[in-house]
């Protein structure tokens, strides 16, 4: 699904260089959930922005679904995210001036669907997260989790073969966490491969394999044990 | 990219849209009306004058002394003036056309006091008048030379007139007008002998007598004071202007030659108001579009930095540089016309009081219609700069902390 090779990204100012991503390898395989950990300043955030297209590599090969996206340019970046990556970030990035439905709607207008096919999937989506009964609610009226569980709804409503979730429960309590941890695996064993991004190493163990990057290299791949069904994580 | 999410959230965000719609509202209320008052100031000052103006000069000269002997004097002066090289035609004329002095009398088509009144500028002039002002000589006859009276002895109507086609069609209509009677109103008749091609005559902005409507006495007039017009061949008139004050003041005992000048020197006099007004309102809408273009670059600036995290977290979800160009452009269309619908009913609310306090004309859609195509345009040109810059919002914003 996803394969990184040598990529590396240095951002420039007139004094300073910094190497944000050097070296970095990585494949996922189709339908993997994979935690991406590390301490603040490591290059998660720059990892996320290159694998969601988001930002370009300045140095090595990226392969997403077999498509090498180095080449492509910028509005071709832009059909993959919307048609292949739905994005999950930590301040729920919700358009304040636009309802539940139509911040649903954002990227399902970009990607040409007609009303009625926008109009199922969106309700299927908030279904699915649990706010069908509100879908006219500005963000505002919402809770953090709910905005969380709306902005899910958004990137899944496209049914894209991929997920990136840059620290989703990053400001939301306990339970609510435990609830979009819970949702994010739903989400997965229904094929969905899931990228998450965390500093928070219990928030990693509810993922298939943990990665943790330091100093903008990958330090340390390994898969966790399974976790026993049922069994309480402690998170953020 | 549809409407209904954008106008939710421009409602969402109401007061600067609200304050830059009621400024496009103002401004097209204010050019709709100024739009419509440069086209009738233009149409004014370009209307055709009907006579061979550039090439005009015309003489004043005034009999001062006891010596003075008029009738000689006036022979003396038109036969230099017609044996000048570059001069084509010379004639008396009572009044400079366009120049917003002059006489003016009501003429009947019956001897009865109660039929109605037209009025008409009264041209008093010599037989080579057409020739002098470069006149047609539509139907009929040209005066002849033993019918101009010279000094005549009182201001009546004299038996034979001419008539420009403008006074011809307000008199008999279609009908032919030669060797019809026309009536002063005293009853003295006189008969139409000749139909002469349009000029405009003393007052080019009256409406009665329209400004096209002469009648021509083969008079010289009453009194010291008197007026030639002198025609002169293409590029002579400025170099003619000296030459006839010059020669003119040499033959004649007891006169001067008050003024020898170009028929621009009216032009430029009569409509100096008018150019003015030109000059201040197309100022004035240039200023008040610039207002309002500045005003909306200021609001899409002000959108576009607020929302760079939303334009940002737009990209990440798929949308194109261009769909966020389009996203401003259509935001600021919906503003503007929100503003040009609520201006338009301003301009002719303004227009319609305009109409009844000062008896202008009601302002016609067309110029509605033009002031809110300029202002749509200039506000899609306006947002344009700040919307590519929206579009130039890198993806990667979407994931920062701003």
């Amino acid at each position: 699904m996803l394969d990184m090779q040598h990529i590396s990204k240095v951002y420039r100012t007139e004094l300073v260089e910094t190497h944000a991503l050097r070296d970095l390898n990585l494949t996922v395989a189709e339908g993997e959930f994979v935690a991406v950990t590390g301490p603040s300043g490591s290059g998660k955030t720059t990892f996320l922005n290159i694998a969601g297209l988001l930002e370009s590599a300045d140095g090595g090969h990226y392969r997403l679904d077999g498509v090498d996206v180095g080449s492509l340019g910028d509005d071709a970046r832009a059909r993959i995210r919307n048609q292949k990556i739905g994005f999950i970030f930590q301040g729920f990035n919700l358009i304040p001036d636009l309802d539940v439905f139509d911040n649903v709607d954002v990227p399902l207008r970009y990607r040409g669907f007609a009303a009625r096919e926008r109009r199922a999937r969106i309700e299927r989506a908030l279904e699915l997260v649990g706010l069908a009964a509100r879908q006219r609610h500005l963000p505002s009226q919402l809770s953090g989790g709910q905005q969380q569980r709306v902005a899910i709804a958004r990137a899944i409503a496209g049914e894209p073969r991929f997920l990136l979730a840059d620290e989703p429960t990053g400001n939301l309590d306990s339970l609510m966490a435990r609830q979009i941890m819970d949702l994010l695996g739903e989400i997965n064993r229904s094929g969905t491969t899931i990228v998450l991004v965390t500093h928070d190493p219990e928030l990693a163990r509810r993922a298939h394999r943990n990665i943790h990057v330091m100093d903008g290299e990958v330090t340390d791949l390994k898969p966790f044990a399974p976790r026993p069904a049922g069994a309480p994580v402690a998170v953020a | 990219m549809d409407i209904r999410p954008i106008l939710s959230a421009l409602l969402r965000n109401r007061t600067g849209a609200v304050l830059v719609g009621v400024q496009v509202a103002i401004t097209l209320a204010v050019i709709a009306n100024a739009f419509f008052v440069i086209a009738k100031r233009l149409e004014l000052v370009h209307r055709p004058s009907g006579n061979d103006s550039a090439n005009l000069i015309f003489v004043q000269s005034e009999g001062y002394g006891p010596e003075y002997q008029h009738v000689a004097t006036m022979r003396a002066d038109l036969a230099l003036l017609r044996a000048l090289p570059g001069v084509v035609a010379a004639a008396p004329s009572s009044s400079v056309p366009e120049s917003d002095g002059g006489s003016s009398s009501g003429y009947l088509t019956s001897p009865d006091p109660k039929a109605p009144v037209t009025n008409a500028n009264v041209m008093e002039v010599d037989p080579a008048f057409l020739d002098a002002y470069g006149l047609k000589l539509v139907a009929g006859r040209k005066f002849r030379p033993e019918e101009y009276v010279a000094e005549p002895a009182n201001n009546d109507l004299p038996p034979l007139v001419m008539i420009s086609e403008s006074m011809a069609k307000r008199l008999y209509g279609d009908a032919p007008a030669v060797g019809r009677p026309v009536y002063d109103n005293g009853g003295k008749q006189g008969t139409i002998i000749g139909v002469v091609s349009d000029m405009l005559g003393s007052w080019p902005r009256n409406v009665r007598p329209g400004p096209y409507d002469i009648v021509y006495h083969a008079t010289g007039g009453l009194g010291r004071s008197w007026r030639y017009v002198v025609r002169a061949r293409l590029g002579e008139r400025d170099r003619l202007i000296p030459e006839i004050e010059k020669r003119l003041n040499e033959i004649g005992n007891g006169r001067a030659v008050t003024w020898v000048r170009p028929h621009d020197f009216w032009l430029l006099r009569t409509f100096r108001p008018d150019r003015r007004m030109i000059v201040f309102l197309t100022t004035l809408v240039v200023m008040m579009t610039s207002v309002t273009a500045l005003g909306i670059v200021g609001l899409a600036t002000f959108h576009v930095n607020a929302r760079r995290k939303q334009i940002g977290t737009r990209r990440a979800l798929g949308a194109r540089r261009a769909d966020i160009v389009h996203y401003f452009l259509i935001e600021n269309g919906l503003l503007s016309l929100a503003g040009i619908v609520t201006g338009a009913l301003l301009a002719w609310a303004a227009s319609g009081w305009l109409a009844s306090a000062f008896q202008t004309p009601p302002l016609p859609a067309g110029y509605v219609g033009l002031a809110a195509l300029a202002l749509l345009v200039l506000g899609q040109l306006a947002v344009l700069w700040p919307a590519r810059r929206a579009g130039a919002i890198e993806p990667a914003v979407a994931t920062r902390t701003l």
